[in-house]
């Protein structure tokens, strides 16, 4: 019987071991000084792979910092993949495991500033006289009730990007219409069987999005301080009726596409497999570093609108936080230093993604590159945000969108069905999070 | 259990408890080391279990816990409230669970302990009967497939069933069996476990392989020369010598397996439409990570956890049921 027991334990312990998958915690630890500025070290965290390599920019930055405040910086790079999970973790940990300074991706900030984690700066910003000079929809995306969370750092936007070989050689103009969109791919199918004409990617919630917006539809609205969804309208229900359509009727993307996400979407462009389609203003450079031979084989144009004009894009980025620890206001002398003037221009140059000013913005859109004033067209004229709430959040992290177009292109629903049902999931995490 | 279980030698003697002293009389230094006799295994054990109760017990009653509350992050440390039994409550009407994701997750697991033990146990066969020169070639060949990370495995299925430019979506399209236009393997639940399957047995078979192929060194050849003797053909002889001699080591491979295909997780999240995107293909593991960490609502991804937990407590016991009702039956 002893015996028994000993085993039992055993085995219940081996259970435990394989059963429990415990998630790692490995924040760094910081370096904590005092002293005005000498001493004192900022901790920062970075997202990976916005700049191929952001070690020489961010060596300069903390000299100047280093310089003016006498305080060192010290930087640690994030995934985008996993950052959210380790952003909570460090949350609950308090003060002493969050970052000085963090670079936050807008959707990000009304979940961490409901916590109460991150430090309002409407004041500061306002001081510094920055506020009128901030690109309005990105500003807007990290204001929550009047309080703005962070400095805007950079932003990005999606429209749509072109092999101009393949449109030469089959007499091919950019599309200005979603009729005009559709008759391209249709054509582009015909002659390049071998590539893809226009992906579908049912991975990709913001290839969907604009057709939405496009149609004159909306992911979801608020009402009285409650949102709903809205994304089983007649509206969006058209707009991602023409969407999906392109797949399953028009089958310019092939079966393959239907689980892609932007990143299969980024390796098929790579491999020269791909005709047109929906690429953020970070794309070409991407692709032209993945495959040279696309050199100058590239261009983009606004993604149309239904009969004209442009359909939104959303107009993502990230924004400065800094975090309610004890360095506050020398973290804010460090975002105020990124977020501005040569440090915030030389980051949008070695990155391809645009400034968070208005000032900024608009000499890189006078520069006249072909591939970038389209998208700063698309940015400044026809960006659009997601709802701006902690619940949105969590619907993206659930794949809500990517669900409904997939059950579509799969044929497991049909468009009402599959918008109905995503309607339905959106308002249940709604629901919980008011 | 120790003995029983590595081994697993067909000496009875072994799995007998230390003799036991015929009754005398009671003198102080007897009882006391009756009583040394007594608290030695646990004071043995001890520094072991405070080690796995620190590690193990305490987030085990920490997800307990957070299962019976509503949880919200706040900076410097959560609130939890305590709402009883409404997650569960949650879980258990939910229909996706009970049509989707419990089904994925037996039947699949199912498959692949079935599948990992019968294929582990004819390797362990056919290393048994190779010279040491090949034994060893082999040996390092399955061992290369046990050691590979299981994110790189997984993407390495992935490529070769990616639909259109995969090898075996080619060679699929050269038989004539798929259109590369409308076929994607991974949107179908029945594909898409079949190919997480391929990858789950092709990592776990290895440790079966090897784990067994060291039983089966331990049968003596007298056995086998004797059931020879006897006219026992080799189907025979797996049956009536090998099997029984070995079973606790099968018993052993099968409960741990059965506990590790249960909660795959990496090899499902990893594959396209896995991560949440395609609910027909959620299994526990999954759905507990995006109710936790998707929707933030980490009371009822502790839940799924504990429901898994329960699963596989009530399957281990049931195996041990068995393995110790074998034990009595044998003594």
């Amino acid at each position: 019987m002893k015996r028994r027991v000993i085993a039992a334990v055993g085995i219940g312990m081996t259970l435990g071991l394989t059963a429990t998958a415990c998630g790692g915690d490995d924040s760094g630890d910081k370096a904590k000084g005092n002293g005005s500025g000498k001493g004192k070290t900022l901790t920062v965290w970075i997202m990976e792979g916005t700049n191929p390599d952001p070690e020489p920019f961010f060596k300069e930055a903390a000299a100047a910092f280093k310089k003016q405040t006498g305080a060192s910086i010290k930087v640690e790079y994030q995934q985008w993949a996993s950052a959210q999970k380790k952003f909570t973790t460090a949350i609950e940990g308090g003060k002493d495991q969050v970052p000085d300074v963090a670079e936050v991706g807008t959707t990000w900030v009304p979940q961490f500033a409901e916590t109460g984690a991150l430090v309002d700066v409407t004041d500061k910003v306002k001081e510094s006289g920055l506020s009128d000079d901030l690109v309005a929809g990105l500003q807007d995306a990290g204001t929550l009730d009047g309080k703005q969370y962070g400095m805007p750092w950079y932003a990005g936007v999606r429209s749509i990007v072109y092999r101009t070989d393949v449109f030469d050689k089959h007499g091919l103009k950019a599309p200005t219409t979603w009729k005009e969109l559709q008759a391209t791919a249709k054509t582009l199918k015909e002659k390049e069987p071998g590539m893809v004409a226009f992906p579908v990617a049912g991975g990709a919630e913001m290839f969907a999005a604009p057709f939405v917006w496009g149609a004159g539809g909306e992911l979801a609205v608020e009402e009285g301080g409650q949102w709903k969804s809205a994304i089983n309208s007649a509206d969006a229900v058209k707009g991602i009726a023409y969407y999906t359509g392109l797949a399953t009727k028009d089958k310019v993307s092939p079966a393959k596409v239907n689980t892609w996400t932007e990143k299969e979407v980024g390796d098929a462009w790579n491999k020269g497999q791909i005709a047109m389609a929906v690429g953020g203003n970070w794309t070409p450079k991407a692709i032209m570093e993945g495959n040279p031979d696309l050199k100058g084989k590239l261009a983009a144009v606004p993604i149309p609108g239904q009969t004209g004009g442009m359909s939104k894009s959303f107009l993502g980025g990230s924004y400065l936080s800094t975090f309610q620890t004890d360095q506050q206001d020398l973290a804010w002398e460090f975002v105020k230093m990124l977020t501005t003037g040569e440090f915030a221009t030389k980051w949008a140059e070695q990155t391809n993604y645009f400034p968070g000013q208005n000032s900024e913005l608009e000499k890189v859109a006078a520069q006249k590159d072909p591939l970038v004033e389209p998208f700063a067209q698309q940015m400044m004229e026809a960006g659009a945000t997601v709802p701006k709430t902690k619940a949105y959040g969590e619907i993206q992290a659930s794949k809500v969108i990517p669900r409904m177009v997939q059950s579509i292109l799969n044929g497991k629903a049909n468009v009402q069905q599959a918008a109905d049902k995503a309607a339905k999931e959106m308002d249940a995490i709604f629901a919980k999070d008011k | 259990m120790k003995d029983t279980l590595t081994r697993g030698g067909p000496d009875p003697q072994t799995r007998r408890p230390p003799p036991v002293q015929p009754p005398a009389p009671d003198t102080p230094a007897r009882r006391r080391k009756r009583l040394i006799t007594r608290t030695r295994p646990w004071l043995l054990l001890a520094p072991a279990l405070l080690v796995l109760a620190g590690l193990l017990l305490w987030p085990m009653i920490q997800v307990g816990k957070l299962s019976l509350q509503e949880y919200e992050v706040r900076f410097g440390g959560g609130v939890g409230t305590y709402i009883g039994l409404d997650n569960y409550a949650e879980l258990v009407s939910s229909e996706l669970l009970w049509k989707t994701v419990l089904p994925n997750t037996a039947f699949f697991a199912f498959a692949c302990v079935g599948l990992t033990v019968a294929l582990g146990t004819l390797v362990a066969l056919l290393l048994n009967r190779l010279g040491t020169t090949w034994r060893l070639i082999c040996s390092l060949a399955i061992m290369a497939a046990w050691a590979m990370p299981a994110v790189t495995g997984t993407y390495v299925w992935i490529w070769l069933f990616q639909p259109g430019d995969g090898l075996f979506s080619h060679l699929a399209e050269g038989l004539g069996l798929i259109d590369p236009e409308t076929t994607n393997w991974f949107t179908q639940r029945l594909p898409f476990y079949a190919i997480a399957t391929l990858n789950v047995v092709h990592h776990g078979f290895p440790f079966v392989a090897i784990t067994v192929l060291a039983g089966l060194l331990t049968i003596p050849k007298e056995l086998y020369e004797a059931g020879m003797i006897d006219g026992a053909n080799a189907w025979q002889r797996f049956w009536q010598i090998t099997v029984p001699t070995i079973r606790p080591v099968f018993l052993v491979v099968t409960i741990l397996s059965t506990i590790w295909d249960f909660k795959v997780f990496t090899q499902i999240f990893l594959m396209p439409g896995g991560d949440g995107s395609n609910p027909d293909v959620f299994n526990l593991g999954v759905y507990s990570y995006i109710e936790a960490f998707a929707e933030n609502d980490y009371g009822t991804g502790a839940a799924a956890a504990v429901l898994l937990t329960l699963l596989l407590l009530a399957i281990t016991i049931v195996y041990i049921r068995t393995l110790f009702r074998q034990g009595e039956e044998d003594l």
